[in-house]
C-alpha cells in the first residue's frame, strides 16, 4: 500500500465502471424493490434487501451463466437475503400453516365477506383501511408463505417459476399457495373492515406476536 | 391431491357417510379451491365442483370471497422508488461492492 497523497483532494469514492452491473441495476431495480417491498412491508427494510440484492447480485454477475431468466436469478437472490434478513432481525419462527386451521366450523365462517362489492379491485383497494388490513394480512403470513403468495398472486409469476425462486416443487408452492390465501382471506375478513369503528387499537403494533 | 378424510365440524353427527353435497363434500372442496380459481383442476373434478358450487350458497359464498381475495392481491399498488433513491441505492451498493482496497 502506498501513503495516501497529501494535499490531493479526494473526489468523494465513486463507482467503478460497471456498464454490465448499471444495466442490471436499470433493468431490474423498480422490479426487485417492489418484490422487496411487498415481502417487508416497508420502505426501508425493503431498500436495504435491494442493496443485499445487488450486491450479491454484482458479486455472482460473472458466474451467471443464463440459465435461469434474468428476473428469476434476481427474485431468488433476493429470497434467499429475505430469509437471512428476517432471521436476523426478529425470532419469528416460521411456523406452518395447517390446512385444518381454515376449515371453516360454522356457517359464519364460510360466509365470510370481503368489502368490496360492486367495487373494482381499484376501487375497493382506495378504501385505506382496506389496504392497511391486506398489508398487514400479507406481513402475518410466516414468510415462505408470504414468498408464495407474493410471487404468485402479486409478481404474478407461475407456480413453477416460484418453486424454481424458493427451492420447493410446484404441488408444495400450490399448496404454500391456498393456505396463505385462506389465511389472508379469514384475516381480511375477521378484521371486519366494514366494522371501521373497532378498527385501529387493537391491531397497532401488530407484529406477528400473536402467532401462537 | 391427497384425500383426507372430510374433518369433522361437530355439528354432523348425523352425516357418517359424507354425502356427496353434504357438509363433508364441502370441505373437500374447499382444499381444492384455489387449483379451481387457477385453472388447474383436470377437467372432470372441475365439472364436478362446478356442479356443487352451483347447489351450495355456502361454498359459493367461500369461492367467492377467495376470488376476491386473491384479486385484491393482484392489483394492490405497487410501491416505487424516487429517482434519487434508485441513484443513491446504486451508489451505496458499488460502493459495498469494491474491495476494501481504498482503506
Amino acid at each position: 500500500m502506498r501513503p495516501l497523497a497529501p494535499q490531493q483532494p479526494k473526489p468523494p469514492r465513486s463507482a467503478p465502471e460497471t456498464p454490465e452491473f448499471d444495466k442490471l441495476y436499470r433493468d431490474y431495480v423498480d422490479l426487485i424493490f417492489r418484490y422487496a417491498h411487498r415481502l417487508c412491508g416497508e420502505a426501508e427494510s425493503a431498500k436495504d434487501l435491494v442493496q443485499e440484492t445487488f450486491l450479491n447480485a454484482y458479486r455472482g454477475l460473472k458466474d451467471f451463466r443464463g440459465d435461469a431468466r434474468v428476473s428469476t436469478w434476481l427474485y431468488t437472490i433476493a429470497s434467499r437475503a429475505c430469509m437471512r434478513m428476517r432471521r436476523k432481525r426478529k425470532g419469528e419462527p416460521d411456523r406452518e400453516l395447517s390446512l385444518d386451521e381454515f376449515v371453516p366450523t360454522s356457517d359464519g365462517e364460510f360466509r365470510l365477506q370481503i368489502p368490496m362489492d360492486g367495487l373494482t379491485p381499484e376501487e375497493a383497494l382506495q378504501n385505506k383501511q382496506l389496504r392497511e388490513a391486506l398489508d398487514r394480512a400479507i406481513g402475518k403470513l410466516p414468510k415462505k408463505y408470504r414468498m408464495t403468495l407474493v410471487l404468485r398472486d402479486m409478481e404474478g409469476l407461475s407456480a413453477k417459476e416460484v418453486g424454481a425462486i424458493m427451492g420447493a416443487n410446484e404441488r408444495a408452492v400450490k399448496s404454500r399457495l391456498h393456505r396463505a390465501r385462506l389465511f389472508v382471506r379469514r384475516e381480511l375478513s375477521a378484521h371486519g373492515i366494514t366494522r371501521e369503528h373497532h378498527g385501529a387499537e387493537p391491531e397497532a403494533g401488530t407484529g406477528g406476536a400473536d402467532h401462537d | 391431491m391427497t384425500k383426507k378424510k372430510p374433518a369433522r365440524t361437530g355439528r354432523g353427527r348425523a352425516t357418517a357417510h359424507p354425502h356427496p353435497s353434504g357438509e363433508g363434500r364441502c370441505l373437500d372442496i374447499l382444499r381444492q379451491l384455489s387449483a379451481y380459481i387457477d385453472d388447474e383442476l383436470p377437467s372432470d373434478i372441475c365439472g364436478e365442483l362446478r356442479r356443487h358450487l352451483g347447489a351450495c350458497p355456502k361454498c359459493e359464498e367461500f369461492i367467492a370471497s377467495l376470488r376476491q381475495t386473491v384479486t385484491l392481491c393482484r392489483h394492490s399498488p405497487a410501491p416505487e422508488l424516487s429517482a434519487g433513491e434508485r441513484a443513491s441505492l446504486r451508489l451505496e451498493i458499488l460502493q459495498n461492492a469494491q474491495p476494501r482496497r481504498s482503506r
